[in-house]
């Protein structure tokens, strides 16, 4: 390893680094102020240092990883999302009596581990970039420990992880076993990999199972719904974004370089568990009343609508990929955000019930939610909006058309329930006693909360409205993702 | 090193194990099933009970520990763990050199970043 290769691996040494110093730190000084500021402080250096490992790509840096343009974009979005988490969990548990310090230093590893996965190109760093994204977020599941949910939560995920991460590990020897090679690359070379022979389909189907447990789509979703209900709402975004994101992104360099659309089992294998997701996930959200809950399934939807630009292939697909993951991310972390703004000590604000009439008392915390709600469904003038034309676009070109009108109708199902909650945010409010009429019972957003919030609703409408830049930035890097 | 074609290997030469394996359940199995058609069934109370080196036993084996073996127990692990990095290390230390040693010392100091923290949160303290 040379100074080149270490400055191409500064924005995760970084984050390794922060966590291990910040460890140290709250041995010390248990100051929450000072934990949060270190958190965001590394995560922001961390940020910025892509620009300098920019300067050298695409470059490999050890077998393990491949610091490129790709990888960059993908870290980027790993970090900003990162920072929101922090910023989201600083006010949750400024109010709560826990252990905090030590909160932070899972989040720096878990955004650690998410960032070596999209920057892994061996099943060596894939493993291990998963684990230290596992590992941490069986402790962030269960941070509230006085929660029967939560710690039902963190135990269920932890089997379950456990179980899926074995499937993967068995998966990768497999493939090796056939192959004689680990490296995403090597497995790229012409002739290595002719057709699918029966170790080789046996190992992509395991690496399937534990890759879809993380993605949470159909059939592996099961742990989804309350996994996010017992975990404290800002980890929730984080599984929901993060984990999500930085698997997708991992798993798209790998199917595009070993080019495993070319086989029709693993075709329609993705393609049965994206229609499935589509559907199943819109259709079971449709009778929930806890907003973690609808999340939850609402996100198993958009792994499926994701699924479906990674079946088109080709460049439309992943500048779709990207713009689609982006709008996720900024509207999922808003999404979650008002909930965790709005959550007291007494449990999260998560019962849909409680926010009925909301719109009349807090204008404008209900408005965030509305414009994060009209993203997610797709409305036109917000990024989600864009983002799904992008993947049908993807998918039309590519002339899916079961799996897109799969889409639609998952799309229109999904309207309802988005539509649902905005109709209980405008309700009637309830008449207290004698006639007097009770505003929402909710706390108040704050400042980080109110500043937080609007910043990612500005960001959901100008990538909604004028999507021209975001469009420039992913053809100039997740685009160029070498086939 | 690899002279299998890459897409046409079948793990052929692992059959003798899988043979192996067979046989070895179906003697095994087999063994306990010959042995419950043919010995004698007479049970009687001492010899149900537990055996504890002819001790009648003194409670029931489940029983709560104190949590706080879990702690020591975690720490064990984390701290032996360690050994077992260390040993491959040194063996394979004169081939690799300089960049081993600080390998091993960044190792060491994480480790002992853990230490200090599991030190000042009390971990060693029983009451």
């Amino acid at each position: 390893m040379n100074s080149a290769d270490f400055i191409a691996l500064l924005p995760l040494i970084v984050p390794a680094l922060a966590s291990v110093v910040l460890l140290l730190l709250i041995t010390f000084s248990r100051s929450h102020a000072v934990s949060v500021l270190f958190t965001l402080g590394s995560l922001l250096l961390s940020f910025l240092l892509l620009f300098v490992a920019g300067g050298g790509t695409p470059r490999r840096v050890t077998p393990l990883f491949i610091m490129d343009a790709y990888s960059l974009f993908f870290i980027g979005l790993l970090f900003i999302a990162g920072i929101v988490v922090a910023v989201m969990s600083s006010r949750y548990l400024g109010e709560r009596s826990m252990e905090r310090g030590e909160y932070y230093v899972l989040l720096l590893l878990a955004t650690l581990g998410a960032s070596v996965l999209a920057a892994g190109s061996h099943f060596a760093s894939f493993f291990a970039g998963l684990e230290i994204l596992s590992v941490s977020l069986y402790t962030l599941i269960a941070y509230r420990r006085n929660d029967d949910r939560g710690n039902e939560a963190g135990l269920k995920y932890l089997i379950l992880a456990a179980a899926s991460s074995s499937f993967l590990l068995f998966g990768m020897a497999l493939v090796y076993a056939q192959t004689g090679s680990m490296d995403f690359f090597q497995l790229a070379e012409g002739g290595r990999v002719p057709d699918l022979t029966v170790v080789l389909s046996a190992g992509l189907l395991l690496i399937t199972v534990g890759v879809g447990f993380k993605l949470a789509v159909v059939p592996f979703h099961l742990w989804t719904p309350d996994v996010y209900e017992g975990a404290p709402a800002p980890v929730a975004a984080f599984i929901a974004t993060s984990s999500k994101g930085a698997i997708f992104a991992l798993l798209m360099r790998y199917f595009s370089l070993m080019d495993l659309q070319r086989f029709p089992a693993v075709w329609y294998g993705i393609a049965g568990i994206a229609v499935a997701s589509m559907l199943i996930g819109n259709l079971l959200a449709l009778r929930q009343n806890n907003l973690k809950r609808i999340l939850a399934y609402s996100s198993i939807a958009h792994m499926g609508y994701l699924l479906v630009a990674v079946l088109a292939g080709g460049t439309v697909a992943k500048t779709a990929v990207g713009y689609y993951l982006a709008a996720y991310f900024a509207t999922m972390l808003g999404a979650f955000g008002v909930i965790a703004f709005l959550s007291g000590e007494e449990g999260d604000a998560e019962n849909l019930e409680a926010y009925r009439g909301m719109a009349w008392s807090r204008p404008w915390t209900a408005g965030v939610f509305v414009a994060m709600l009209l993203s997610l469904a797709g409305i036109p003038l917000t990024a989600g909006f864009i983002g799904k034309f992008y993947v049908v676009a993807a998918g039309a070109g590519a002339a899916l058309w079961i799996p897109l009108i799969v889409l639609v109708a998952g799309s229109t199902i999904g309207l309802y329930y988005y539509l649902r909650i905005v109709a209980v945010l405008y309700g009637r409010v309830p008449e207290g006693e004698g006639g007097a009429v009770t505003g929402f019972p909710g706390r108040v957003l704050g400042m980080t909360g109110g500043i937080l919030l609007t910043v990612l609703t500005f960001a959901l409408l100008w990538l909604g409205v004028y999507p021209a830049p975001l469009i420039r930035i992913l053809q100039a890097t997740v685009a160029r993702l070498v086939p | 090193m690899n002279p299998m074609t890459p897409g046409s290997y079948m793990p052929t030469e692992y059959f003798p194990v899988l043979i192996t394996m067979v046989i070895a359940s179906a003697v095994g199995f087999g063994a306990l099933f010959v042995g419950n058609l043919f010995r004698l069934k007479r049970a009687y109370r001492e010899k149900l009970m537990a055996y504890e080196s002819g001790n009648p036993p003194l409670e029931e084996p489940r029983y709560r520990f104190n949590v706080k073996f879990y702690i020591i127990a975690m720490l064990f692990v984390v701290f032996d763990v360690e050994a077992v990095f260390l040993y491959p290390w040194a063996i394979v230390y004169d081939k690799i050199g300089l960049y081993a040693l600080i390998e091993m010392l960044l190792f060491i100091v994480v480790l002992v970043v853990g230490y200090v923290y599991a030190w000042k949160k009390e971990a060693f303290v029983w009451d």
